[in-house]
């Protein structure tokens, strides 16, 4: 198959490469099926898979996965992995909102129950979870307590009551990364995230009630808590205006190294450093901080959900039983152990627009999911429903533990709105039976469910292409949006 | 001086955005109020008070995205909208001055969250009938 000057070699019915062709230090290995490839081929993304595969020190395949499509820099839904020594960090492969992520929580609670109380309830976190441009949240930081949470992340929200031992184990990394420096944040990033910890922020950032509708693999469905007809909530949020400024921050530090050092890249937005470098490490101590805030906003969340449904429910916690299942991040890049070229390697994994999968067994799992793999959530869009689903061992061989991490846009946002232009999209989502509370009706066009991919299709990749197993399928029947 | 109207292109994700204009400092004026008016309806905003973006040096390129990045902080940092801008060159820099007003979330909504202003396939190009910019704006 070909597309104006990018060949592209059908590997498998899941796989495609493209072969390396001037600058790139490796080809490139995109996940998809046939039909989503000629959607594919129709934007960029491509042709920044093959920019990726340009940055020094880059190993085995600059990666694509099936919910690909046209990002800055790296493509939304890329993968690379870095030699530590003489491969380079790039602020454009962890993308603005750094550790942008998603979390599950389960609860004891049945829709068949809930499901009257359902209006009253998305009212209620429509009032109290914040959301929205300009939304503040309902703690506010001094800039000392500031340095706390980006040092310590989630050891911080247990600290102040917000968060459980329990959340602590179910969240990638304890929900604190390690080297985390509060000085390598500039001050005007500190200062933006003061008043947003807690806050969902808008766009396609989202907070959803499902229901567990289909169960495919029940041993780790039990492993995960889940089980048919349950009611479960699913946040989407990230570090909101403090990782975008630190993202901003690096990039100028990184144009810096690369005129220093005649560094060259295709993309002006795949500004790099080398992984050792006195830029380098300081970008990667700024990250992880930035990561720690995005784990402890999403916490703040989490618990301002327990507490209104407990609320709004009449319920006490042990009766309601709102548990973190786990939380992932799929903005990030994270030093791991991954077996290259045969032998077991420590290696720098940029992962932008996708989400780590570890397989059964692997060590950093929780010691509960470690039979069954890491679980990964895969939204889909407000109509149709979300994935839950355990990392597999072909994700070790095949995208440096990596999926998938939604289903992908597929219409512009102009688009989007075209296509609803005097329709109510509130009237279709409650003739699809979803209730929407958002705080903007503009965001609530260009995220349509007809402006994403369709999720089963991206998951029928993963799972086929042996990175992924399904675990259950998520109905929406509620969804608040910033 | 002439300013035209700027438009969306297609992209899949993120809003791209062309900006046509007579001259550079024009054109790095024109991009504010572009951007701005995908935050919110400019019209109401009031000329208030006065700030003032400086580019700084380099490339049309870097110096517009210095402008633009500078530009998204006044509200990301301060909730200050701006209704106008204005440029001029001074010493091989651009200096835009802008007026608007700090947001009142009773006179003012916002449209939707812009994160940032990427560097990805941002390009300046003078020709015949002046000057186009062209950038992407992470949402």
């Amino acid at each position: 198959m070909r597309y104006e000057d990018i060949s592209l070699s059908q590997l498998s019915e899941t796989a495609w490469e493209i072969p390396r062709t001037g600058g790139m230090l490796v080809p490139g290995l995109v996940f998809a099926s046939r039909e989503m490839m000629e959607d594919i081929v129709r934007d960029q993304a491509l042709r920044q898979v093959m920019n990726v595969a340009h940055l020094p020190g880059i190993l085995f395949r600059s990666i694509g996965m099936p919910d690909i499509h046209w990002g800055y820099g790296f493509p939304i839904g890329g993968v690379a992995a870095m030699d530590v020594v003489e491969g380079v960090i790039s602020p454009g492969g962890v993308g603005y909102d750094i550790n942008c992520g998603v979390r599950l929580l389960r609860s004891n609670l049945e829709m068949a129950t809930l499901r009257p109380r359902l209006p009253e309830l998305v009212a209620a976190l429509h009032g109290e979870v914040p959301s929205g441009v300009g939304s503040t949240g309902y703690v506010r930081l001094t800039l000392p307590e500031m340095d706390k949470v980006l040092a310590g992340g989630l050891r911080w929200a247990v600290s102040r009551g917000y968060a459980t031992e329990g959340d602590v184990e179910s969240v990638e990394s304890g929900g604190t990364l390690p080297g985390a420096d509060p000085g390598a944040v500039s001050d005007v990033a500190k200062k933006r995230g003061l008043d947003q910890l807690g806050t969902l922020g808008a766009g396609n950032h989202f907070l959803e009630i499902d229901e567990v509708a289909e169960i495919f693999w029940p041993e780790a469905a039990e492993a995960f808590g889940l089980f048919p007809g349950q009611a479960v909530f699913f946040l989407h949020s990230g570090s909101r205006g403090l990782g975008y400024q630190v993202c901003d921050d690096y990039l100028d530090v990184m144009a810096a190294y690369m005129r220093k050092h005649a560094l060259n890249v295709p993309d002006r937005q795949l500004a790099c450093a080398h992984i050792g470098s006195d830029e380098g490490r300081r970008y990667l101590s700024g990250l992880a901080a930035a990561a720690n805030y995005a784990f402890t906003n999403r916490q703040l969340l989490a618990h301002q959900v327990r507490e209104t449904v407990q609320r709004v429910l009449g319920m006490g916690p042990r009766d309601a039983g709102i548990r973190t299942v786990y939380d992932v991040g799929h903005n990030n890049a994270k030093f791991e152990s991954h077996e290259v070229d045969g032998r077991p390697r420590e290696v720098l994994v940029h992962r932008k627009g996708a989400t780590r999968a570890f397989p059964p067994g692997h060590p950093e799992l929780p010691a509960a999911y470690r039979d069954v793999g890491q679980p990964v959530f895969i939204p889909g869009d407000m109509g149709r429903g979300s994935f839950v689903l355990a990392g597999a061992p072909g994700a070790m061989r095949l995208s440096f533990g990596s999926t998938c991490h939604g289903a992908g846009r597929r219409m512009s946002r102009t688009a989007a709105k075209r296509s609803v232009r005097g329709k109510s999209v509130f009237a279709e989502m409650e003739r699809r039976g979803i209730l929407v509370a958002c705080a903007s009706l503009k965001t609530l066009a260009e995220e349509i469910p007809e402006a994403y991919k369709d999720v089963d299709a991206v998951v029928d990749v993963v799972v086929r292409a042996g990175i992924a197993r399904r675990v259950a399928r998520l109905s929406p029947l509620a969804v608040v949006k910033g | 001086m002439t300013r035209r109207p700027f438009r969306l292109l297609p992209h899949t994700a993120d809003l791209r955005v062309e900006v046509r204009a007579d001259d550079f400092p024009s054109l790095c004026a024109a991009s504010v109020e572009a951007l701005f008016s995908l935050l919110t309806d400019r019209r109401k905003i009031r000329r208030f008070e006065r700030r003032t973006l400086d580019s700084g040096s380099g490339s049309p390129e870097e110096r517009l995205l210095a402008i633009l990045r500078q530009a998204l902080l006044l509200f990301s940092l301060d909730r200050f909208l701006v209704r106008e801008a204005g440029a001029m060159m001074n010493s091989g820099t651009i200096l835009v001055t802008v007026h608007g007003e700090p947001m009142d979330g009773s006179r003012h909504s916002a449209h939707r969250e812009i994160k940032a202003v990427t560097a990805h396939a941002l390009a300046v190009e003078k020709g015949p009938s002046g000057f186009t910019a062209r950038f992407i704006l992470d949402v």
